[in-house]
Parts: structure tokens; sequence; C-alpha cells
């Protein structure tokens, strides 16, 4: 196999649940050992998560959830909570270059996961925590929550929504996922000034911050114009029609986007020329964004009863910007991600083939990253206790009995 | 501040050349910029189109006073360059000789009928590595699709699912989020990728070609909705009558909160902050099963008891016994909150024609090697420094100006 970029790096991943995971996630199939540290008093929910388990799965192994996020690591069992435990982490730890966690500030505190103890534990060591709202400033930096409590704080949700409605949350737990690449660049920049330089340091990464950066330009409008905006749906200020359209079939829709005069010369041509659309009022870009309402109307019109994949396509060909809103049926179908490279096929020893997200990007000189399977709980034990630390088989099997390997 | 106490930039030996427009390129160049990289724009004679972006100083269209363009450019180098002029391309080859990264997000085959490809520009320097970001990819059906933000949203999961929990298919139509997150998180991968092919030629001396989308970057952000369907072998849905758990914006008696309020200890507290009124003891509800059964009784129920108390009560008293709460800020309170501006999460930079005002300030806080921000760079403002490095005489500058090359 071709060398993987990270080779020689590793991570002493506390992490759970989502953000984190993805983060080690990048790291893990761009070639570093990430050692996952797992216990069954902090069994990571996605293990466990009904959203991932397949009908009649039992156990920690089979969840879906978990193997989406994790494919790539080591996985072992260590119990923080007794005092061996925390002395074999901290000999991962005094073995690593990162040292993740994710954990509400209260409880890293109560685990020692502190950037303080680790510098103690390895100087040079470059942690990267992960919360909702950063851990330091006020009280917030104490809050337990998850990706869209970040949104809610920092004034996404209030943007979020149809004019005049109440606040609605966006997709899902989308901070979780957005700022794992943010984290991942900074956390190779530290890398870098490590090398260079033999100093570590602590990436106090918030969600919050992350999601403010997406949306700087509401906050720029607040800083220059003391402009608060609020929901304003799919509406764009510049182009028009800017919209989602209800197409045929059981809630599917398409997405519009139409940015120029010659676009939407296009668009017309593919609705073979309708009498509404040559009124004067949609004749330039202008008129189309004061009218967008009613020209929303036709459109919806028009799209009700076609196939939403079809029609985008006949769209794009014809030069208009538009894509169908893919539901998960589709989207595991869809001949342009397999084609592309993004889903693979997972051959797991309990649930059989299984279609897996692969990682965003393709790297010429990098051609297969480390897709190995999603460990099972404590799979590595042997592999990281007794290769990576020097214990023996007894020993091993001393911490077992005494629930420190757990 | 004397140089000493300047904070450590840890790409400060990297020289970047930027050929991109509006979001996803220029992201990825600030994110290295603020992190110390020089990086030079080239931007079209007429300047980056996010030039013409609201918001605007003062309301005032400028090139010069877009908030929007002001923050994703920040730290760079301005060069006006047409590469699309032989002479212009001469220059561009010129400039990629003495780079470690290019960063473009031009239509997938633009540099190439240039002849400015990746193989013709990985000739002139073996060492380049070259970060494409597009809609789609540099392969695959969809490659040469227009993209757009709400076309590359909307066609994800994450997009499907915004907003999330929908009581009325039929009208509540799917919705792009604020801003450009789908372009962020190409972006996002983009620059992780580069860090990665960093590592990877300092190991090897070699460079590469990066191909990060922002539609897979943005798919990539639903892992728990494909498990749905791919393990549990549900379509996932966005209707709330399919899904067992609330999480909604929910009114109180001053604003909006955001509560969890799924397993059983999240029920309990729930209950608790809201004095455990006689209306929610039934024991009907004591079970997930039970409040998922009966959510159509529940649900108002809930928001009667809410509408009674003030965010600031709910939210404190909630986060003290362990609850998910947290409250439903507009921009403007986020932008002036004790905690943010505890973080720093904001900085004001001023410029020469903008004037001052706060930015967005870090996407992730860092100790020894923080992002640091510097104002954006005028339209050209780098050309005769640029230039002159690469031996261009004044003279000769003249005379690419009158020609409109720079």
């Amino acid at each position: 196999m071709p060398r993987l970029p990270l080779e020689g790096i590793r991570v002493a991943d506390f992490s759970w649940i989502i953000n984190g995971p993805q983060i080690a996630q990048w790291l893990a199939t761009m070639g570093a050992e990430v050692i996952k540290i797992e216990s069954q008093v902090y069994i990571d929910i996605g293990r466990t998560n009904p959203a991932g388990m397949p009908p009649g799965a039992t156990g920690f192994n089979s969840n879906g959830f978990y193997h989406m996020l994790n494919y790539g690591k080591k996985a072992v069992r260590l119990n923080l909570a007794t005092t061996k435990g925390r002395d074999l982490a901290h000999a991962i730890i005094r073995r690593s270059d990162f040292v993740l966690e994710c954990f509400p500030k209260p409880n890293s505190e109560k685990l020692g996961l502190t950037y303080p103890e680790m510098k103690k534990i390895k100087d040079d060591i470059i942690m990267i925590s992960v919360s909702l709202l950063g851990k330091t400033g006020t009280d917030p930096s104490r809050w337990v929550g998850w990706g869209p409590m970040a949104c809610c704080f920092v004034g996404m949700f209030d943007a979020q929504g149809y004019p005049g409605g109440p606040p609605r949350q966006t997709g899902g737990t989308w901070p979780d996922y957005a700022i794992a690449s943010t984290v991942v660049f900074h956390a190779l920049a530290a890398l870098r000034h490590r090398n260079r330089t033999g100093q570590g340091q602590w990436i106090d990464a918030s969600m919050g911050e992350t999601v403010i950066g997406q949306m700087h330009e509401f906050f720029t409008d607040y800083a220059m114009n003391g402009r608060e905006r609020h929901q304003q749906a799919n509406n764009d200020d510049l182009m028009a029609p800017h919209n989602t359209y209800l197409c045929g079939g059981d809630d599917q829709w398409i997405a519009i986007a139409v940015s120029n005069d010659d676009e939407w010369h296009a668009l017309c041509r593919v609705m073979g020329h309708p009498v509404w659309a040559h009124d004067a009022k949609f004749a330039d870009q202008f008129g189309r964004r004061q009218h967008r309402d009613e020209l929303d109307m036709h459109m919806r019109e028009w799209t009700r009863n076609q196939e939403h994949r079809e029609l985008a396509a006949t769209l794009q060909k014809a030069g208009v910007p538009a894509g169908p809103v893919l539901d998960s049926v589709e989207l595991h179908e869809d001949r342009h991600l397999w084609e592309w490279g993004y889903w693979w096929k997972l051959n797991h020893h309990e649930v059989g083939e299984r279609i897996m997200p692969g990682m965003p990007v393709k790297m010429s000189n990098v051609p297969q990253l480390n897709y190995s399977p999603p460990p099972d709980l404590g799979e590595h034990n042997r592999d990281v206790f007794g290769g990576l630390l020097g214990l023996s088989d007894a020993e091993i099997n001393m911490l077992i009995e005494e629930k420190v390997i757990f | 501040m004397g140089e000493a106490t300047l904070p450590a930039r840890a790409l400060d030996d990297l020289r970047v050349i930027e050929f991109a427009e509006m979001v996803s390129g220029p992201m990825c160049g600030k994110m290295l910029a603020d992190m110390g990289a020089e990086v030079i724009k080239v931007e079209p004679p007429g300047g980056d189109r996010a030039r013409r972006m609201p918001p605007f100083a003062g309301d005032l269209p400028h090139p010069e006073k877009s908030g929007f363009f002001l923050y994703l450019n920040t730290s760079k180098k301005s060069l006006t360059l047409d590469p699309a002029k032989p002479t212009g391309a001469d220059l561009f080859r010129k400039l990629i000789a003495g780079a470690d990264l290019l960063i473009e997000n031009q239509r997938p085959g633009f540099l190439e009928s240039l002849g400015l490809g990746y193989e013709s520009l990985k000739a002139i320097n073996p060492r380049l590595i070259v970060v494409s970001i597009s809609p789609f990819g540099q392969t695959g059906p969809y490659r040469d699709w227009q993209g757009s933000e709400l076309i590359e949203w909307g066609m994800s999961l994450t997009g499907y699912n915004t907003p999330t929990l929908v009581d009325d298919a039929e009208h509540e139509n799917p919705l792009k989020a604020p801003g450009h997150a789908a372009e962020m998180m190409g972006a996002g991968s983009a620059a992780a990728a580069a860090m990665m092919a960093i590592f990877h030629r300092e190991a090897t001396g070699e460079g590469q070609w990066i191909d990060a989308p922002c539609w897979q970057a943005t798919v990539n952000t639903a892992k728990i909705e494909m498990a749905v369907w791919s393990y549990v072998g549900m379509p996932f849905s966005r209707l709330r009558k399919n899904v067992s758990v609330g999480l909604e914006p929910l009114k109180c008696r001053d604003g909006y909160v955001y509560v969890l309020w799924a397993a059983d200890t999240h029920w309990k507290a729930l209950k608790q902050i809201l004095g455990n009124p006689d209306v929610l003891a039934s024991e009907i509800f004591d079970t997930l099963a039970g409040r998922h059964t009966n959510d159509d009784v529940l649900r108002p129920m809930v928001k009667e008891e809410l509408a009674r108390h003030d965010m600031e009560y709910l939210v404190r008293e909630g986060q003290k016994i362990g609850l998910t709460i947290g409250p439903v800020h507009t921009v403007a309170q986020a932008a002036n909150h004790p905690h943010l501006l505890a973080r720093d999460a904001f900085i004001e930079i001023d410029h020469p024609v903008a004037g001052p005002f706060k930015y967005p300030h870090h996407l992730v806080s860092m100790t020894a090697t923080p992002p640091t921000p510097r104002r954006a760079p005028l339209l050209g403002e780098h050309n005769a420094e640029i230039l002159g490095r690469l031996g261009i005489s004044a003279a000769d500058q003249q005379g690419l100006r009158a020609a409109s090359v720079i």
C-alpha cells in the first residue's frame, strides 16, 4: 500500500458520539494510528443508538451510526474511574502526538482531561478539545449540549425558517460535522509548528464559533450597518428564481438557482416558453427578484408533476443550475457519488455488506485511504496494551479481571 | 507590542497562490493566510465577484466596502492578473514556479483550457500542491453541472432535513442554511487535505492534486440519517410524526429555547424546571414510547408550560441539572454576548476604505499559534511588490496595465 500522509502519528482519542469521532476519522483514514479509548462506563452512544441499529441486532458492534464515524481506528477498553485505568491512559498519551476529547467541561475536569494535566504527562502534546461553546469564557463553557445548541446560541436558528415564522433547526446535527475538517486543518498546522519548534498547544474548538464563521455576512452586516437579518427562507439578495419546488412523487423537490439572464433564457426554453414567462416584469434579474413570489407560483405549477432527478439533468444540460433534493434512498444509489468514489462497501463480520460514506476529498498521490473496518469494542486491547505498552498477556488478563480494562 | 510578544505563525513559510472567487476557494485561502501563509490572491482585473456582494459598509455598494469580501479575504495580498491572456498565463506560470500551493475554484477543466492544468503546472514545479475546489468534483457525471449554494446544500440529506422536523411536507419546502454552509464545508475539507498534502510532501518530496467538492463534503454531514436507511432499513423521514424525540426551538415567555427531551432523564429534568406541573404528571408520559405515542397531546402542554417562564431562567436551571437546553439568540444577541466577547469571538479590524468594524475572529482558538486575521487587500494593492519580485520592471508593468493583463 502506498504511504499515507500521517503515518507515524498517534492519537489518544477519548472522544465520542459525532464531532470528535469525525475529527479522528480524518486523521485515521489519512494514516494516523488512532487509539479510541472507550469503556462500558462511558459507552459511545453511537454503538447503541436505535437510529443505526439493524433490526434484530444486539450488542455494541453492529451499529451504523458508530461504523460510519469510526472506521479506520483502533479501539481499546479502559475504565478511567480507576487509578490503574488512568495510569494506562497516561501511558498511551505519553506515546501520542495528539489527545482528543469532546466531553462537557465538568466531565473532562472530573476525568483529568485538561490541557495543564496533559502537558504534565507530555510537554509537547497537542490537545484538541471540542465543545459546544468553548472551554474558556463564562458560564456557557460548562454547559451540556450538542451541535444544534451551538447554532441556536449564535443566531443561526433565528435566521433559519420562513419569513415571520418561528426559528427553525438547521439540518440534523450540522455543527458537529461542520467543525471537524476545520479542526483537522488547525491541528495539522499545530503539528507542523511542534515539528519545527518542539512546542505543543491546546486547540479549544467551539462549535458556536465555527458556525459564526459560516454565517459571517450576518455578523458583518450587523457590525457595519446595525442590521439584523432574520428568516429569509430561500430568498437570495440577487438571484430569482432561487428556491426548492415540489415535484411529482412523495416529498420530492428540485432546487433551482438562476443567477443571470442567460440562465433565465435557458430555463424559459426548457419550460417551452410559457406566456407568463415573457411578461415584462420578469425580463431582468431585478424584476424577477421583485416579483419572486409570483415567479415561484408559476415555477411550482411547472415542476409539480415532473420527476425531480430527470428534470434537474435536463435543466443542467440546458445550462440552468439545478439539482434534485435527494432522499436517503436516492442518495445511496446516486451514480455520481459512486463513480466519483464517495461510497464504498464495508464487509463486516456481524452486519455483512453495508454502504459506507467515504472521505469527501481525493488526493492524486494517496489513492487509497485507510478504510479498515470499524473496531469492535475493545478489539485492540492486546495490540495496544501488549504491543504498544509492553504488558504481558498475564498482566492484561489481570487488568481485565480487575475491571480496569472494562 | 514588541516583535517578541507576537504569537508564532504556524504556516509562515508557505507561499500560496489563490485563483478563486466568491466563497469556497477564498475561505480555504483565508484559513491558510490567517495562520501565517503568504497568500497571493490572483483577481481578474475587475476583482473577485465577492467584492460586489452585500453587506456593504454604510450600505453603499463599493468594491472595497463589501463585508462579504473583506471577511473571506483577510491576511491576503492582491494581484490583478488575467491568466486567459497569453502574457497573463506566462506570469501565472512564474508565480507557480515559486509556490507551495495553488488554491483554485474555477469550473473543472477551465485551467486546462488555458494550458494551466495540473500536469502542465507539475512540469514547472513538481513540489506544487494544487487544491481544486468545485461543486461536484473533477470527475463523474455531475462534473460539469453548475453549482450554487442552494443546490449543493439541497442535494444532501442535510439539506433535505432543513428545517428539521416538519408537520406539513407540502408547505414546508427544504431550505438552505443561512450563509454559505455547503461552500464552507468544501473549503474546510480542502484546507484539511492541503495540510495532509504538506505532510506527504515533507516525507516524499512530491506534490499532488487535491479534488475537494463542496457537495460531497456536505453529503458527509448526515451519517445518522444515512444509517437509518442503510442499517435500519427505513427511508429517512423529515416528518415529525416519524421522529421520537422532541427537539426544536420552543417559545418561552421572552423568546425561544432549544431543548432536547428524548431520554427519561431529560424528561424528568424538563418537568422539574417547569415546576412539576400536574398536567405533565401522568405516568403515560414516563416512557419514551409513551411520550412519542402521545406527542400530539403532550407537545402543546409542554409548550404552554414553557411559555410561563423566561429564557434565562429555563436555561440556567436546566443546565444546572444536566438538561440539554440553550437560548435561541438573534445575531445581535450573539454579537454582544458576554461569553463570546470573553472568548474574543469577534475582532475589530481597520481598513483604509471600509473603516474599522468587528469581524468574526477565529474558527477555533489555539494557545501557541492562534489564527490572526489582518485586513483584506485593496484590489491590486500588491501588484508592484509581486511583479517586482518576479523581475518585471516598472516600465513593463506599465505595459501590462495598458494591455489589461493586470
